[in-house]
């Protein structure tokens, strides 16, 4: 498949408004020591004549507070690379700190621990419990964690993502761009040291996918939100603060974006 | 179609293994059943077969009334004179072959619970059917031979003593064989021979035979001597061609066998009913998951006709795959049968097993019909998929719900089901009709529950669920919810439990009942202290018994009880007699017409008789009542007294006198012995004093009393309802493999949930528990509604019976006891499916589609 007929090129008209929010100096400048810390990654699947090296020696860090995509073509290890920065996946070389925490010796237990205190996702099929209502879904990682909520920071997040008026509605009866909102306020409302979203706008049309993308950069913006994003979307990539993109494995490119057009052309040069 | 149908098989061959497991229960019950019986009959034609080798014709008395006890009358032997008077008999013998107990030198039984010991003869060398591995022949009187398999298991020898104990005390021989009967095996059966004289005597059959055997002439057919024979014996006694014999007593046991087959067909069939269940929900919860690879097959052109072969196909393959393990698992199962039956005492004869190629047709025809008639709702919806659900991320089939047609229709079953059990009770049908009328009035009225069930699961899971949710937390919450996501597959999964729960709710309700109705019986109608009874409580033993208990002091008074069974008025019916000077000190009568006077002046031909028989044939105080006895003798009795009978019926439907049950009925031993000690006297001590007494002349005699009488009936009663609860533990363990798969495809469908709710922090433990609770919430919705359906149809069935002084008890603390290891069950089923859920790995989880 070629690299263009996997881009859902945005209209005009939305790469547009992107760059106007990206006219926007507010980037919050934070030079502290990095909340995400990989060195030498690598990841092998396979052996001898069918091995696959998914990520081949990526050494990155990532600043609290920014907000970063992740792109490349498919098979160039930006899924393999989250997954491994998020713990759900382990290197077959290297390591990843997250605050501070080095995570690739964990057990289970302790990933499971990390994640409830440090962690937030966001997925591509928004991955609701169709049997809890959208403000129990919201819940879920406290109750899960058997935390008491703050209420006010819950009121503040359900009202950021603007489902005020849908609290009590099981997802089935929300679209899927309000669902999507309930899975970043249920990403939000632990504030994790980082969010992790994948492919956060694959399943949405262009407007649902402008609201997910604003909402998290608002949670950047305001509150200071680490978040790391991968995308194969040029529109979604430019909401970010900072781009990276890999190659086979490798990084090859490592900037602020400019716009989705710029993205493509990026990606064109991968290709 | 067909290569990619076993494809899928194979794709997912554990779960169709589970899936086959629905069947292989109740198909290695009915394969081993078969096994078992055929096995058993088997040797039992080898039995008779063998044992008259060298005999041509045979001669015993008819039996008119058949005895509870299957025993033969025996005949005088004068006939025998005549016989040998038959042209082309070359030789003619009487012989005896009597029931009787064979101890060894200590007192102790060499057999063993409720197979029978017999005493028989020896006669001329060309009717020995027996070989000689050890020893020889008695040519003694004090000499007896004892079977090789009886003497290893009782660690006797040559030259030992043992003892035989007939109609009279027990008396000492010496053993000077051992015999081999060809090939056979008797089971848990021992047989002593004893010369012809002693044998008469030690069976109280003096001038008497139990069987005459000829052998012909060279030249003299068995049949043209049958026919000659028969024209000089007397009427009632049976001329019959070896082979004839042997037929007809291998026929009669195969009769008498065949409750057991009855029933362990019964408990086949249930498992089968719970398994189809089980196969329903599996193929239902599959198809649906698969919609969108019907879906895929309609748009390349596959018809409805292909996708509908696909799936029957699939279910065939399963339920063939299902019923030859079942037969395997059968074969296994009918050594396992019979070492249950040899545990409870009745061990059968058995050589090796016998598989005959009917069973494996039928249980071919059974397991595979089963599996395809519960997968075909499932496969007709399968068809309904639009060829659109290929390209649809998530889609619902089937969205009508007919929620008339399925209210009629449960309505319809039941209201069916229920008059077919309400008919049966009331017109009273009673053995394999009425059996089958109720079993099939049950079934209906499970399915009509089973089909309302789906709208009673929210409710049900909601209150089951409430006190799950308080000490889970959100674990309960979650699992609960799961379990009304889809409440007709919970409710299918747990209707299969309730099956099995409500029968054994209905058992135990029963036998508690039984016992309290023994108690009672005990309580009310015996005021004597100690109760005396035969080896294994049912044989007969010596009168004799009851004479030396006279003498024990502090014993005011003692009665044997003997019985019969006799046609009244061509009714077939249990009487009992008693030595009516003592009778009303020992057993108490409830009268309805007349007065213990009655009792205790009962003469000749009087008969009190009971109500019921009474009612039935119409004969009250002042009629006359005709008796039949066994050898077809017919007498008239006077009524002087109606009794009520209970449903024990220890005074059976009428009393006689002991003298007319002797000299009319022919019966010389007593069943019971019923004994009132003197007031004030210490029961322990004559009661030790009774068992001294006892011990030597008559060891097989058991002394009771009351408490030991209560606790010896009850644990008859324990005895027969554990064997219930292992053949019904088969049904419970197929729906608790329906818990398993039903949880595994859960899981599957849920995988992507459970790799978020991994993601955003739920621990192993914590996605374990959910699980766990899930499954605890549909086991005990399962055994909620089957305990109530037990009761229910326990207090139904028991109406009727109350009148015969049977009353229900609940036994509550059991149920409840059920009721948790119920939920047990469930946290066991959930083990694997929780451990697999857990397992599942967040990455390939989050990423799923």
């Amino acid at each position: 498949m070629s690299l263009r007929g996997r881009f859902r090129a945005g209209s005009g008209a939305t790469v547009a408004g992107m760059e106007s929010t990206l006219e926007a100096p507010s980037h919050p400048k934070s030079s502290e020591s990095p909340i995400v810390k990989a060195t030498g990654l690598e990841r092998i699947y396979g052996e001898g004549q069918a091995e696959v090296r998914a990520l081949d020696g990526v050494d990155v860090t990532f600043d609290k507070g920014r907000f970063t995509s992740i792109m490349g073509p498919s098979g160039s290890g930006k899924s393999t690379l989250m997954h491994i920065l998020a713990g759900l996946d382990k290197p077959t070389a290297g390591t990843v700190e997250i605050d501070g925490q080095e995570i690739t010796g964990l057990d289970d237990g302790d990933l499971t621990e990390l994640r409830r205190d440090k962690l937030g996702f966001v997925f591509q099929f928004f991955n609701l419990l169709p049997v809890l209502t959208a403000e129990e879904n919201i819940l879920l990682p406290l109750s899960i964690a058997k935390k008491k909520p703050d209420q006010e920071w819950v009121d503040q997040v359900i009202d950021r993502v603007g489902l005020s008026d849908r609290r009590s509605h099981r997802p089935s009866e929300l679209s899927g761009g309000q669902q999507q909102r309930v899975a970043v306020a249920r990403a939000l409302v632990t504030k994790p040291a980082v969010l992790f979203a994948d492919e956060p706008t694959g399943n949405l049309d262009s407007k649902a996918s402008d609201d997910v993308l604003k909402l998290l950069r608002g949670a950047v913006d305001e509150v200071g939100q680490t978040v790391i994003m991968v995308t194969h979307e040029p529109d979604a990539a430019a909401h970010g603060d900072r781009l990276i993109a890999l190659r086979d494995g490798k990084l090859v490119h490592d900037a602020p974006p400019v716009s989705a057009d710029n993205v493509i052309e990026l990606l064109k040069t991968l290709a | 179609m067909f290569s990619l149908t076993f494809k899928n098989l194979w794709a997912r061959k554990w779960r169709s293994l589970m899936t086959a497991v629905a069947v292989i229960f109740g198909i290695a019950l009915v394969a081993g059943t078969y096994v078992l019986t055929d096995t058993t009959n088997q040797a039992f034609d080898q039995i008779f077969n063998e044992s008259l080798a060298g005999t041509d014709v045979v001669v015993t008395a008819k039996s008119e009334v058949d005895q509870q006890d299957g025993s033969t009358p025996s005949f005088a032997s004068g006939v025998l004179k005549e016989v040998r008077q038959v042209d082309g008999v070359e030789q003619a013998a009487g012989a005896i072959f009597s029931t009787g107990a064979i101890l060894d030198d200590e007192g102790e039984s060499t057999g063993g619970g409720f197979s029978p010991q017999f005493i028989s003869s020896t006669g001329p060398e060309i009717f020995e059917a027996v070989d000689y591995p050890e020893g020889g022949r008695p040519t003694k009187p004090g000499e007896a031979t004892l079977d090789e398999a009886a003497a290893d298991r009782a660690g006797i020898e040559i030259g030992d003593t043992i003892q035989l104990v007939g109609i009279g005390r027990a008396e000492p021989f010496r053993l000077v064989g051992l015999t081999r009967l060809g090939g056979s095996s008797f089971g848990g059966s021992s047989i002593s021979q004893v010369l012809l004289p002693v044998a008469q005597k030690l069976t109280g059959k003096e001038g008497q035979f139990d069987q005459i055997s000829i052998a012909a002439d060279s030249g003299v057919s068995p049949e043209e001597l049958r026919d000659r024979v028969s024209e000089v014996v007397p009427a009632g006694l049976r001329v019959e061609t070896a082979q004839e014999n042997a037929d007809r007593n291998a026929s009669e046991i195969r009769d008498s066998l065949s409750f057991l087959t009855i029933a362990l067909f019964a408990f086949a069939a249930i498992a089968l009913f719970v398994g189809s269940f089980v196969i329903f929900n599996v193929f239902s919860i599959t198809v649906a998951q698969r919609t969108r690879e019907f879906g895929m097959l309609r748009t390349i052109g596959a018809s409805r006709r292909q996708i509908l072969r696909s799936v029957l196909i699939e279910s065939f393959l399963i339920g063939l795959i299902g019923s030859l393990i079942g037969i395997l698992v059968g074969y296994g199962l009918a050594a396992g049968l019979s070492q249950i039956l040899k545990a409870v005492g009745a061990e059968l004869p058995a050589n090796s097993l016998v598989v005959l190629p009917r069973t494996i047709i039928v249980s071919l025809l059974i397991g595979v019909g089963v599996t395809m008639i519960s997968s075909v709702i499932p496969a007709i919806r399968s068809t309904r998929v639009p060829p659109i659900a290929a390209l649809s991320e998530y889609i619902v089939v089937g969205g009508k719900n007919r929620v008339v047609v399925r209210t009629v229709i449960a309505v319809l079953l039941g209201t069916i089901g229920l008059f077919l059990i309400a008919s049966t009770l009331i017109s009273g049908t009673d053995g394999g009709s009425g059996a089958a009328s109720i079993g099939g009035g049950a079934i209906c009225v499970l399915l009509a529950i089973s089909i309302f069930a789906p709208k009673l699961v929210k409710p049900a899971a909601s209150v089951i669920g409430a006190p799950i949710e308080k000490i889970g937390g959100l674990t309960g919450r979650l699992a609960r919810e799961n379990s009304q996501r889809n409440p007709g597959r919970t409710a299918i999964t747990a209707a299969a439990l309730m099956i099995g729960l409500a029968l054994i709710a209905f058992v135990t309700i029963f036998a508690s009942g039984l016992s309290s109705s023994v108690n009672k019986v005990v309580d009310d109608s015996l005021p004597g202290e100690i109760t005396l009874q035969g080896p294994g409580g049912f044989q007969p033993f010596s009168p004799l018994a009851v004479q030396e208990v006279r003498q024990v002091e502090g014993v005011e008074a003692a009665s044997g009880v003997r019985y019969a069974a006799v046609k009244a008025d061509g009714e077939t019916t249990q009487i009992s007699s008693v030595d009516p000077s003592n009778i009303t000190r020992v057993f108490t009568v409830t009268w309805k017409e007349g007065s213990n006077d009655d009792l205790l002046g009962l003469t000749g031909r009087e008969i009190v008789i009971g109500d019921s028989l009474s009612d039935k044939i119409g004969v009250g105080v002042g009629d006359t009542v005709e008796l039949t006895s066994q050898t077809g003798q017919k007498f008239n009795f006077d009524v002087t007294g109606v009794m009520e009978t209970d449903s024990i019926q220890l005074a059976g439907q009428g009393i006689i006198t002991q003298q007319a049950m002797e000299q009319d009925f022919k019966v010389d031993e007593d069943a019971v012995g019923l004994v009132k000690l003197d007031s004030g006297v210490d029961l322990a001590t004559t009661q030790t004093a009774i068992e001294d007494a006892l011990d030597k002349p008559f060891p097989t005699v058991e002394v009771l009393n009351q408490g030991e009488l209560k606790e010896s009936q009850k644990q008859q009663i324990n005895g027969l309802l554990a064997m219930i609860y292992v053949l019904l533990a088969l049904a419970i363990v197929v729906s608790l493999v329906g818990i398993v798969v039903t949880l595994i495809l859960s899981i599957y469908e849920r995988t992507r949930e459970l790799g978020m709710l991994r993601a955003v922090g739920m621990s192993r433990r914590q996605v374990k528990r959910m699980v766990r609770y899930e499954a605890v919430i549909t086991a005990v919705i399962g055994a909620v509604s089957g305990l109530i359906v037990g009761v229910v149809f326990a207090f139904v069935i028991g109406i009727p019976l109350s009148g015969d002084g049977f009353a229900l008890s609940y036994p509550v603390g059991t149920l409840l006891v059920i009721l948790v290891l119920t939920a047990l069950a469930g946290v066991i089923a959930a083990i694997y499916p929780a451990r697999k859920a857990a397992k599942l790995d967040v990455l390939e989880a989050v990423s799923y589609e």
